[in-house]
């Protein structure tokens, strides 16, 4: 399989020698790019998202191991409807934000915690104002798993404008890569600023 | 010694603007100050602010400064200053004063780069009619360079991104593409002609634009720099209230810059002003991937993007080529309010 190696080249250096690879490739070759340039990575998974290139990553010690398979189409990512939509009523929000660290509310009895945090989170739905963000860290992105029984709750509130942010670190250990069915997949800089921003921050 | 101020950079020019998203986000948490005289602040994400000092004098307060977008020490100052100036012409004022800013290592490089950055900047100051009289200047690496201008306007004559209506056409007048030549250049796959004549257009000042501006009374208009053209417009839709169409095959580009893009030459700053607009945009389902990006580049020193009216956009145009801005196109329309405040055609 061949490998296109850009570790230490800067945007936008890997993303030529990335749409090179994917022109030189016959149909359906698979092949890999390597950078070790975060900006880079999320600047090349943008482009295959929105070129519909099929790609898995793997990350391993600060580099990230896209592997490409040429000319697939995966699920489109750009439909219409996806922009079209008409924005809901814009709801109020707060100056604060919450953090889900876990997929549990409070100490104690793990099938309660459960419970709680479910119950949190439907209740944050008829607050007068929600939250400017919510994020997801550690075992909190299990939250948004498609198994996840708070699941649609939570998709309500992105509906209804709530920014939710799932740290794909976590998402990745958890080996819940495609899995998510909300939210935005970020990186570390992002949920820091979100967090350091945030007029207040509440801990369920 | 030859010095080359391009190896010291990764983000040259407008490029190495804080992302709008980020901006946006700590802008929310910095109290405004009220007052009647204060007529354009950032609320409007504008290019300057406008200060009334009585009722037929305010003052345009605009700054920029940035790393350098080329090897020469005196180019790069001409272009720094004439975006720095830029700013006062797109909001129909006229620039009067201004003081340099400068970081420069003075143990890293002799101190004539220095000079000729002042002098590249002085020189274009004074094409502008604009006196430097003064600046300050602290060791720092990499260097960067611009002024802070002010311009003298009359308070009923500005011209913001908040008089756009719906109907107007939207006329750019310099050609899109900087930030994709310039990071060719930088990995040695731009074409000297594409590099040169990216040049050309940031030294050029945005004042003949201007002055057909305010010949032909026109309320809202902007000019194209770090947000990139789609940034720019959006933020000219929303604090106008209307939405923008813009047909990206009508934008002029710099000579080889969607080839440069189909390679893959785009640079990291397209990519964080997408993530900013592709939320607020609609982007036509055929919408060609490398025209999107385009859209998305970051530029320096760029045109001004103008709403006309549609009884005097034909002549209005004839103007501006007339002037010597000839790659001056009209590339869209305003229209009422849209779901989304920007849509991207082909």
């Amino acid at each position: 399989m061949k490998i296109v190696d850009t570790c230490g080249q800067k945007c936008p250096a890997p993303l030529i020698a990335t749409r090179r690879a994917i022109r030189e490739a016959g149909p359906g070759e698979v092949f890999e790019v390597i950078t070790d340039n975060l900006t880079s990575f999320n600047n090349l998974s943008r482009f295959l998202k929105d070129n519909n290139t099929d790609f898995s990553v793997s990350e391993v010690q600060g580099k990230w191991n896209l592997r490409i398979t040429q000319g697939t189409v995966a699920e489109s990512y750009t439909k219409p409807q996806d922009y079209c939509s008409t924005p809901p009523a814009a709801f109020p929000k707060g100056n604060f934000i919450i953090v889900f660290s876990s997929d549990r509310m409070g100490e104690g009895s793990e099938e309660l915690g459960h419970l709680l945090a479910g119950n949190f989170i439907k209740a944050v739905k008829d607050l007068d104002l929600l939250p400017a963000k919510i994020i997801l860290y550690n075992k909190g992105v299990t939250l948004v798993s498609e198994e996840s029984p708070v699941l649609e709750n939570l998709k309500d509130l992105a509906r209804m404008g709530v920014e939710i942010l799932v740290c794909a670190t976590c998402v990745n250990y958890y080996k819940l890569e495609g899995k998510t069915a909300t939210g935005i997949l970020s990186n570390m800089f992002v949920i820091a600023q979100a967090m350091a921003s945030a007029g207040n921050i509440v801990r369920p | 010694m030859e010095v080359d101020l391009l190896q010291m950079v990764e983000n040259g020019g407008c490029s190495a603007k804080i992302s709008p998203r980020q901006l946006e986000e700590i802008l929310k948490y910095l109290p405004l100050p009220d007052d009647p005289d204060i007529l354009v602040n950032i609320d409007t994400h504008d290019d300057a602010g406008v200060f009334r000092v009585n009722d037929t004098l305010a003052l345009v307060l605009t700054t920029d400064f940035f790393p350098p977008v080329c090897s020469d020490p005196y180019e790069f100052g001409q272009i720094a200053a004439a975006n720095s100036i830029s700013d006062v012409y797109a909001m129909g004022g006229d620039p009067v004063v201004a003081l340099n800013i400068m970081m420069f290592p003075s143990s890293k490089l002799p101190m004539e780069a220095y000079a000729g950055i002042l002098k590249g900047g002085y020189d274009k100051a004074a094409e502008a009619g604009v006196r430097i009289i003064g600046g300050h200047t602290i060791d720092d690496f990499p260097p960067k360079y611009g002024l802070a201008v002010v311009g003298y306007i009359h308070p009923e004559n500005i011209i913001t991104n908040a008089g756009v209506r719906p109907g107007d056409y939207l006329v750019l007048t310099k050609p899109v593409g900087t930030g994709i030549i310039l990071a060719g250049q930088r990995l040695g796959i731009a074409l000297p002609d594409d590099v040169e004549e990216a040049k050309r257009q940031m030294k050029i000042l945005n004042r003949s634009a201007a002055e057909i501006m305010k010949k032909y009374k026109i309320r809202g208009a902007t000019d194209i720099t770090g947000f990139g053209l789609a940034g720019h417009a959006i933020k000219m839709a929303s604090a106008s209230g209307v939405s923008l169409t813009i047909s990206m095959k009508q934008v002029p580009l710099i000579g080889n810059t969607y080839r440069l893009s189909e390679d893959g030459c785009i640079p990291g700053a397209a990519f964080r002003n997408l993530d900013y607009t592709g939320e607020k945009t609609l982007f036509a389902s055929d919408l060609d991937y490398n025209l999107k990006m385009i859209a998305c580049d970051a530029q320096t020193s760029g045109g001004l993007l103008m709403s006309v009216p549609e009884e005097i956009v034909s002549q209005l145009l004839g103007d501006l080529h007339a002037s010597g801005l000839a790659d001056s196109a009209i590339i869209g329309r305003a229209t009422e309010k849209k779901p989304k405040l920007l849509q991207l055609d082909n």
